[in-house]
């Protein structure tokens, strides 16, 4: 309870209590209370953040450090919100309505049976089912004389990939259905890792294993108590579910393939039911290197399976959990806790925890510890909506809806995919209604300025969600808008084009060193191209299905610069006083006439440039064909 | 050899379009001191031919021995080390190179470059002429920053080195610059000098000019010597003896700009705008300068506009101009160009047509 300062907190212990706490329900039982605060914290702030919670815990608690120091305001944001989780908890445990709570409910309430996963029961059922079957078959199959053909048939067939994004309730699945089933679940319980710098710096004899070598180590022990099961007697053999839900995150490619290479031994060998849980991280945190890796990985589990045909290997695909289900588990946590919570808080909570319904528990039981709190939010939630659009058809939806894009503290940021944001822009979808009392309006636009509002958030926040680089946004908005424009608005396609020219121009403005998206010049400019499209686009082509294409931009750069290259090689063996020209000059003037009085040369050079000059002038080269011969001798005798 | 090249004046004295300026330089090198030199003026109007040629008046007969090469520069930055590739021509005395090849790391080829030519500095036993020259083409080209080192370098080795610059227009180049060097404008050819200039050759050549052969020749070339010159062996290749009425071909980027004014002209639609923009992109890939597309473009268009509208136009295309120079993408700003024309020219035909 004393670790106060919520600095100390974030240091590497907490990341390591976290990480070895959180393996099997062992471990988990036998915590004692005063580490749950911290857990809670570490973890809240990993849902605010929405850092991927499946880090190494390394790398957490190095980052955390690091992170709080780096600007004081995000510092003290941080520490205002954790301070209010420890105060919270601190209530927890001393007193209040609801001090029975020994526990995180999102531990409490893990789901111990089928009937309380919030999953959908189709992807519960196909993972039952196959659990069954690979539990069952050994034993039906030894009785038989074929037992050793089979066995050598389904060897490698023991694997089921298990993927979703953080939250959807891949491993409390695999465990409901282990507990269901009687079987044992059997996890690699990560140990505590030795840092680097520790073992750099102080000898105090720790050994430096990387998470790495830990699980190939571990994967070389299932492999070799594979081997030993079926020694032991039938009548004792224990059901035995391997659940591997923490790969290790590897950078590098020398590392990427030992895990891959450790990863095809397990899935080609293992006899026993493997469960891998590989989670989804969303698409548009490209930065991120675990995001590389879920997906590489993905690849790679299913070359590896794929190795021996295609019916030894199982993908699983968990969606996000409904908004529904989520908001039945949380109705019944809040029953249970005798906790009334209103209908629209957990509405909300269930809206903005994006699917995750860990994440929604972890809200709904910040929002229970104070009563207060969820008032405010409601009350500013109910202003803000008011405010804002009283007009609004259906009242209740409308209010949800603004609701979940309200900065809630414990809110989970959404993201976007790139093309997702694009489409927004482009289908520029506004409000259909469009007598919005302009009267009260104290700068009253004139009537081609006024637009209806927009059907969407503020431009600026779904850009921040996409995580896109400026320049590729507005290329690809470059490449697309115009599909979008009515056939008959030149007007509009000119001020569109015009605002993304003066987003190029923003965007070259900007010293070229600061690539990072966040520079001011180019958020500026990424507003500018956004704002420009959605504003310009004043008559929206009637909406019907486009393909978002890709910058044919980018491809002419390229070919372009190519050329150029090809171009500047070139230019002294064609002609000495070439040589000397200006690079404009020799494209304009010399390489169009060379064809005729060029140099002699081998046929090809004749056309206009390598490869992509022939469709510019197939035609005319046809007609001088003829001339070819006596160009070559006037050339000579000069 | 090309005739640009056979018939291009290899001293100052028989320099015939702009004697003026080279009696001038002739006088100026004479008198053993040259300053920095800034040659500006359209492009073919013989700007590199008075470089060539001055250079020959100050060193002789040993500045025509040029080598050519491509020479990697090692430059430190102080956290990392560049390496940029650059071709370059140099004799005893002098180096020619465009610095702007080197796209935006261009401020530290300028400033290597003369730093280099520094250190190696020529001793003349005379003891007089003891500098190089450093021809740099394309000024106008360079970014800011290198035009800004390029003026610190300038003052501080000047002992060592004499910068001639050559640019198309001035006003890109910077004043600091520009105040450093004595300017020399070379205007462009009167139609009646470059018929003077391709009779000179059609004579040396042996060739019959038709009457007016010539004058076509000049007039097709838009004042530029070089283009006339290109156009006219370009016309001798293709048919000899000349008939009356021959015109040299059209250069095909042109033809090909003039086909998207044609385009333009007919429909007005974003879709029509989209069709135009691949054309762009065709011209773009096939290295087109994407001003001179524009200013073709604005000529063509101007050629079949109601005279109305001839000034509004001129004011966006130059409005683009200077957009396309501010930004990096050419294309979104030839775009607008064409967007705000379609714009007007659609409410020009509504109007006067309903």
């Amino acid at each position: 309870m004393g670790k106060r300062p919520p600095v100390v907190v974030l240091s590497s212990s907490s990341g390591e209590d976290d990480g070895g706490g959180r393996r099997g329900p062992s471990a988990r039982r036998s915590r004692t209370p005063a580490s749950a605060p911290a857990r809670s914290q570490s973890q809240a702030a990993s849902g605010s953040r929405k850092k991927p919670r499946r880090e190494s815990s390394a790398g957490r608690g190095r980052r955390r450090c690091s992170e709080p120091a780096a600007s004081d305001s995000l510092k003290a944001e941080f520490d205002m919100l954790s301070e209010d989780f420890s105060e919270c908890f601190d209530d927890l445990g001393m007193s209040g309505s609801i001090r029975k709570t020994k526990e995180l409910w999102v531990d409490k309430y893990t789901p111990r049976s089928l009937a309380e996963l919030a999953v959908h029961k189709k992807k519960v059922e196909d993972v039952k089912k196959w659990l069954e079957e690979k539990l069952m078959a050994p034993k039906t199959i030894r009785d038989t004389n074929s037992a050793k053909t089979n066995l050598q048939q389904t060897v490698g067939g023991w694997t089921l990939v298990l993927t979703g994004q953080t939250g959807v309730g891949k491993s409390a699945t695999v465990k409901a259905i282990a507990a269901d089933l009687g079987a044992d679940l059997c996890e690699w319980t990560t140990p505590v890792p030795t840092l680097w710098a520790e073992h750099l710096h102080a000898n105090s004899g720790l050994r430096y294993i990387s998470k790495l070598e830990e699980f190939e180590n571990f994967v070389e022990k299932i492999r070799k108590y594979a081997m030993l099961r079926p020694t032991s007697t039938e009548s004792k053999r224990k059901l035995i579910i391997i659940l591997i839900d923490d790969i290790p995150v590897t950078s590098g490619n020398a590392a990427f393939a030992r895990l891959g290479k450790c990863l095809t031994g397990l899935i080609q060998s293992t006899q026993v039911p493997t469960v891998i849980s590989l989670t989804h991280y969303h698409k548009s945190e490209s930065n991120d290197t675990a995001m590389w890796n879920s997906e590489d990985l993905e690849s790679l589990l299913q070359g590896a399976g794929a190795h021996k045909g295609t019916t030894n290997f199982l993908q699983i695909a968990f969606n996000s959990v409904t908004t529904n289900s989520i908001k039945k588990i949380l109705i019944r946590i809040c029953r249970e806790e005798i906790y009334d919570a209103p209908e629209e808080l957990l509405h909300q909570i269930a809206i903005s925890s994006g699917g995750d319904i860990r994440h929604a528990i972890m809200s709904l039981q910040y929002y229970c510890l104070d009563p207060r709190r969820h008032s405010s939010a409601l009350a500013t939630s109910a202003t803000r909506a008011g405010s804002k659009r009283r007009d609004s058809l259906v009242p209740r939806q409308e209010s949800y809806g603004l609701s979940s894009a309200l900065p809630s503290p414990c809110g989970r940021d959404e993201t976007l995919t790139l093309f997702h944001a694009l489409g927004k822009f482009l289908h520029n979808k506004r409000e259909t209604n469009c007598d919005v009392d302009i009267d009260l309006d104290p700068f009253p636009l004139k009537e081609k300025l006024r637009r209806n509002s927009l059907k969407m958030d503020v431009p600026e926040k779904i850009l921040s969600q996409a995580h896109g680089k400026v320049r590729r946004v507005t290329d690809f908005l470059h490449e697309n808008v115009l599909d979008f424009i009515d056939d008959e608005a030149v007007d509009d396609a000119w001020a569109v084009v015009s605002y993304l020219s003066e987003a190029d121009c923003l965007l070259t403005g900007s010293p070229f060193t600061s690539y990072n998206s966040e520079n001011m010049a180019q958020l500026i400019a990424a507003s500018v191209a956004a704002r420009g499209v959605l504003f310009g686009n004043a008559h929206v082509a009637p909406s019907r299905w486009h393909t978002i294409r890709s910058p044919k931009l980018w491809q002419t750069e390229q070919s372009f610069r190519s050329n150029k290259d090809q171009v500047l090689k070139e230019r002294f063996d064609c002609s000495s006083s070439c040589g000397s020209c200006n690079f404009s000059d020799i494209v304009t003037e010399f390489r169009p006439l060379e064809r005729w009085i060029g140099p002699r040369n081998d046929g090809p050079r004749s056309s206009l440039l390598p490869g992509t000059g022939g469709s510019l002038l197939v035609d005319e080269l046809d007609a001088d064909g003829s001339h070819d011969e006596e160009d070559d001798d006037e050339i000579e005798e000069c | 050899m090309l005739w640009v090249d056979k018939y291009r004046p290899k001293t100052l004295d028989k320099v015939t379009v702009h004697d003026q300026v080279a009696q001038n330089l002739r006088k100026l090198v004479s008198e053993q001191d040259c300053p920095h030199l800034l040659f500006y003026g359209p492009s073919g109007s013989g700007k590199k031919t008075l470089i060539l040629a001055l250079i020959k008046q100050m060193f002789g007969a040993g500045a025509e021995k040029v080598k050519m090469e491509n020479k990697t520069w090692k430059i430190d930055t102080g956290t990392r080390t560049l390496e940029i590739e650059l071709a370059m021509l140099s004799s005893a005395h002098h180096v020619e190179m465009n610095p702007s090849d080197a796209g935006f790391q261009d401020r530290y080829v300028v400033q290597e470059v003369i730093k280099e030519m520094a250190k190696n500095r020529p001793i003349d036993a005379k003891g007089k002429r003891a500098f190089k020259v450093l021809v740099l083409n394309e000024v106008d080209k360079l970014s800011r920053e290198a035009q800004h080192s390029l003026r610190r370098t300038m003052e501080k080795y000047s002992a060592s080195c004499r910068l001639i610059l050559c640019c198309n227009s001035s006003s890109k180049v910077t004043e600091a610059v520009r105040s450093r060097c004595l300017n020399v404008r070379v205007n462009a050819p009167s139609e009646d000098q470059i018929v003077q200039v391709l009779e000179f050759i059609g004579k040396k050549e042996n060739l019959q000019l038709p009457a007016g052969f010539a004058a076509r020749i000049a007039k097709q070339s838009n004042r530029n010597l070089r283009r006339a010159i290109l156009f006219f062996e370009t016309c001798k290749v293709q048919q000899y003896p000349f008939t009356s009425n021959q015109v040299a071909p059209p250069l095909d980027w042109e033809q090909y700009v003039s086909e998207i004014a044609t385009d333009i002209l007919t429909e007005q639609s974003p879709k029509r705008l989209y069709a135009v923009r691949q054309k762009f992109y065709e011209l773009l890939v096939n290295c087109i300068p994407p001003e001179s597309i524009l200013k073709k473009l604005l000529a063509e268009l101007l050629k079949k506009l109601d005279a109305d509208l001839k000034h509004e136009i001129c004011h966006w295309a130059a409005h683009y101009e200077h957009k396309m120079r501010l930004g990096s993408k050419a294309i979104f700003h030839l775009e607008a160009f064409v967007a705000k024309f379609m714009s007007i020219y659609k409410e020009f035909l509504v109007a006067s047509f309903g």
